[in-house]
């Protein structure tokens, strides 16, 4: 083992890091993307979105192989090992909430281009996409720093989001006689339901950045919630 | 297309003229040698006959003079009994330099002085005998025994040198191995040790022998001079070496084709024994 | 993939299924550390332990006040940089050192409750008992198979044992008896490289000790036969307790249960492999096996 080798190998991980979280900025355009024509009903844009997660699906597929091309040729040990068994949760993990925004983007079109909406609950779902947008971005942070407290802060803005869904659902069961209504409202808790998967998938990568630095993995707990055994 | 320089005349020239001035060092060096092998057969040739080999010399001027038998039983018993005392001393020697004193500082005085003997002219050796036992007279004046003791210190610096030699070539990985088998030391020199050094410690020794036998210096004032066969050691022995030596100052021409006769006997001796030594090596080689 | 496919058990890593007349030792446990999980000992081994070890090349420091474990029936492997000291260790646990002039060691090596080093102690039992493979396969020249296999009974002087049976096990403890059992007259040298070393390990093996040391045993091998003496190590260990240097890190997290990592004479940590490999606690221990030195 040569430094040589190792010198080579050090660039192909830190590239392939890069691409992982590469994905992870080409989550947060979908995330705009959908966002935006959330809030204007807008069916072009969506379909943009649809169209778009292959790019997402690309760079899943390049990040998978690199890891296999560098387990293969560079048999990884210790730190290296624990990163790139993370870029394989984390790739996953990016790929999935593209493939979240895709479901929302799904959901837009089915309730028409003038649907009957109710300020209330769309008001939250854009405060819902605008905290899950942070989590994605604190999570990208927080692995890219390797800071594990900053992962675990996730939690915190996690719940804000749970709290939303339930709202969400709440407001939904009191929407009305309209059928229209009553229709736009289902598919806007399930557009909650996505974000809210979303933020949990963040959270999860929060989880992967302390199993790089500790080589523990354990779940991170809602405070409310008791600690789990580790 | 790669060109490369061509050779130059100039060099071409020196190597030709490099190969054929060490050929011509070579036949200058060949020549004496196929000269000595031409006479040794042509004058020595003559003498062998069955009495030859069968009759002691008579040491008469007219007259039969004599085969050549007390010489060479002569030779062959006080080369073997040099042999029993050398090389086992030898041997032991050079075991104790490479197994025991290595670099020490009594190892490396032993190996100095050992390296002195082998310079020492044979005379020498047998002056020393000469007065240290002849002189003196210890058990006698001249005898066989002592001639062989002469020989035998002769011997001796040849067997440690070519022993030592041989047994450092035996890798210290294999000593390492037996010794890691939970082997005591002596074990592993008479187990291993020695028997991977065998062909060569046989050779060096067969090489010491030959040597040995040839010495005419050591047994001129130990063993002497007799005519007859007898094997009291005690007693005056005689041998091949004083054999030539007696008889290539004589007058008759008889005596001094006897001395060619004996001395192409001494050489056909070195050879076989040098010979034997040669398919020692191989076989071993081989193996 | 057919059905039939699914209901074929998967081998277990680490190659041999286990064995189905053993059970086996311990079942497997979430938490890193532990034995690699496979069938039970044989035959119940010595354990070795190292207090206060120190090694000296005259005035050279080359072992530095080592405490080391090395626990029974299990495969523990030295790793570090070249001249950390690690085969000069090793060769203090089989009271070799001392055979080179000038060399000393102080401390203790237990084998089980005897401290090897205590007066009265005949170093050449010593090495009856503590067992070792070299580096380069050193079969003696002048010897046949079976009698380089015998030459350890022989040359240790142990009385009443049938040879030809003890030659026969151990060989087949070697797996070597079956390419071997047709010409135990002919030369060992003639042997490829890595039949001499399993010959080697025969000789070893013959003599019936209780520990064996393994100085780099496979470096002067080709693959194939490298991963041919792993697979011994890996079925040797159910009888014996062995130790491992290697300056392969892969052989070492393929084939040992326990990672020693030595640097500069000093026992710098002493882990499960599993843990060695993956999360390390001293930052030199994660240099060392990432490549970033040595």
């Amino acid at each position: 083992m040569s430094g040589e080798g190792r010198h080579h190998f050090q660039e192909e991980l830190k590239r392939l890091e890069e691409s992982a979280l590469g994905g992870i900025d080409l989550v947060l355009e979908q995330l705009d993307r959908v966002l935006e024509a959330l809030e204007h009903t807008d069916i072009e844009l969506a379909q943009i979105v649809i169209l778009d997660d292959d790019r997402l699906d690309g760079r899943y597929l390049e990040v998978h192989q690199g890891i296999l091309t560098l387990l293969a040729r560079q048999a990884p040990v210790a730190g290296d090992l624990r990163l790139v068994a993370a870029l394989l949760h984390l790739i996953k993990h990016v790929e999935r909430m593209g493939d979240q925004c895709v479901t929302i983007a799904k959901l837009i079109p089915l309730s028409g281009y003038e649907p009957p909406i109710r300020r209330e609950i769309l008001e939250r779902i854009l405060r819902m996409g605008r905290a899950a947008r942070s989590e994605v971005v604190q999570a990208r942070a927080a692995f890219g720093a390797r800071d594990v407290a900053l992962a675990e802060d996730l939690v915190r803005q996690d719940r804000e989001i749970n709290l939303l869904n339930r709202e969400i659902f709440q407001l939904a069961i009191e929407a009305g006689e309209d059928p229209d209504t009553r229709e736009w409202a289902m598919h806007m808790t399930m557009v909650a339901r996505a974000l809210e998967r979303v933020g949990d998938n963040a959270v999860d990568i929060g989880e992967v950045t302390a199993f790089v630095v500790s080589g523990l993995f354990r779940e991170f707990s809602d405070s409310s919630a008791p600690t789990l055994p580790t | 297309m790669t060109t490369l320089p061509a050779v130059s005349a100039r060099r071409r020239f020196t190597d030709r003229f490099m190969r054929s001035l060490t050929l011509v060092l070579t036949l200058v060096a060949i020549v004496p040698l196929v000269l000595i092998i031409y006479y040794l057969i042509k004058e020595g040739l003559g003498a062998w006959s069955v009495d030859f080999f069968t009759t002691d010399p008579t040491g008469r001027f007219l007259g039969n003079p004599g085969g050549i038998k007390s010489a060479i039983l002569g030779t062959i018993v006080m080369v073997a009994l040099a042999s029993v005392i050398a090389i086992p001393i030898g041997i032991g020697v050079a075991l104790y330099l490479v197994e025991f004193g290595k670099q020490g500082p009594f190892a490396k005085v032993v190996r100095y002085f050992v390296d002195v003997m082998t310079g020492v002219p044979s005379v020498v050796f047998g002056l020393f005998i000469y007065i240290v036992l002849v002189v003196s007279q210890i058990g006698g004046t001249f005898a066989a025994w002592k001639g062989s003791v002469a020989l035998a210190l002769l011997m001796l610096p040849i067997v440690v040198r070519s022993s030592e030699v041989v047994l450092n070539l035996v890798p210290d990985s294999l000593r390492e191995g037996a010794l890691a088998l939970g082997a005591p030391r002596w074990r592993v020199i008479f187990r291993v040790v020695i028997p991977s050094a065998l062909a060569g410690l046989v050779t060096g020794s067969l090489l010491a022998v030959a040597r040995a036998a040839g010495e005419t210096a050591p047994l001129l004032f130990t063993a002497a001079f007799v005519l007859g066969t007898q094997f009291d050691l005690s007693q005056r022995m005689n041998s091949l070496p004083l054999q030539i030596f007696n008889d290539v100052g004589q007058a008759q021409d008889r005596l001094v084709q006897r001395a060619w006769g004996a001395a192409l006997t001494l050489v056909v001796l070195v050879l076989i024994l040098s010979l034997v030594a040669r398919l020692v090596q191989r076989r071993s080689r081989l193996a | 993939m057919n059905p039939e496919d699914v209901t074929s058990p998967p081998s277990a890593p680490g190659g041999a299924a286990p064995d189905p007349v053993t059970p086996k030792a311990e079942t497997r446990r979430l938490e890193v550390g532990g034995a690699r999980d496979e069938a039970a000992p044989i035959v119940q081994g010595h354990a070795v332990t190292l207090r206060g070890l120190n090694a000296y090349y005259g005035d050279t420091h080359a072992v530095r006040d080592v405490d080391l474990d090395y626990a029974a029936n299990r495969v523990t492997a030295m790793i570090g940089p070249s001249g950390c000291g690690k085969s000069t260790l090793v060769r203090c646990i089989n009271r070799m050192h001392e055979e080179i002039p000038g060399a000393r060691a102080t401390g203790e090596v237990n084998l089980d409750d005897l401290d090897l080093y205590s007066d009265g102690v005949d170093v050449v039992s010593v090495r009856r008992a503590v067992g070792m493979v070299f580096q380069k396969p050193n079969p003696f020249p002048t010897m046949s198979i079976y009698d380089n296999v015998a030459a350890g009974i022989r040359l240790s002087g142990t009385r009443g044992v049938n040879i030809k049976e003890r030659v026969e096990t151990s060989l087949q403890g070697a797996g070597l008896w079956e390419e071997v059992k047709d010409r135990l007259g002919q030369p060992g040298i003639g042997l490829s490289g890595g039949q001499q070393q399993r010959l080697c390990i025969a000789r070893t093996i013959a003599v019936e000790p209780e520990v064996i040391l393994m100085d780099e045993p496979a470096s002067a091998l080709d693959p194939i036969s490298t991963l041919k003496i792993e697979e011994l190590i890996l079925e040797l260990k159910r009888r014996y307790t062995i130790v491992l240097v290697t300056h392969n890190m892969q052989q070492a997290a393929r084939v040992a249960d326990t990672t020693a990592f030595m640097l500069n004479g000093e026992l710098v940590e002493h882990a499960s492999t599993e843990k060695i490999f993956s999360n390390p606690d001293d930052e030199r221990t994660e240099q060392y096996v990432t490549g970033k030195f040595g």
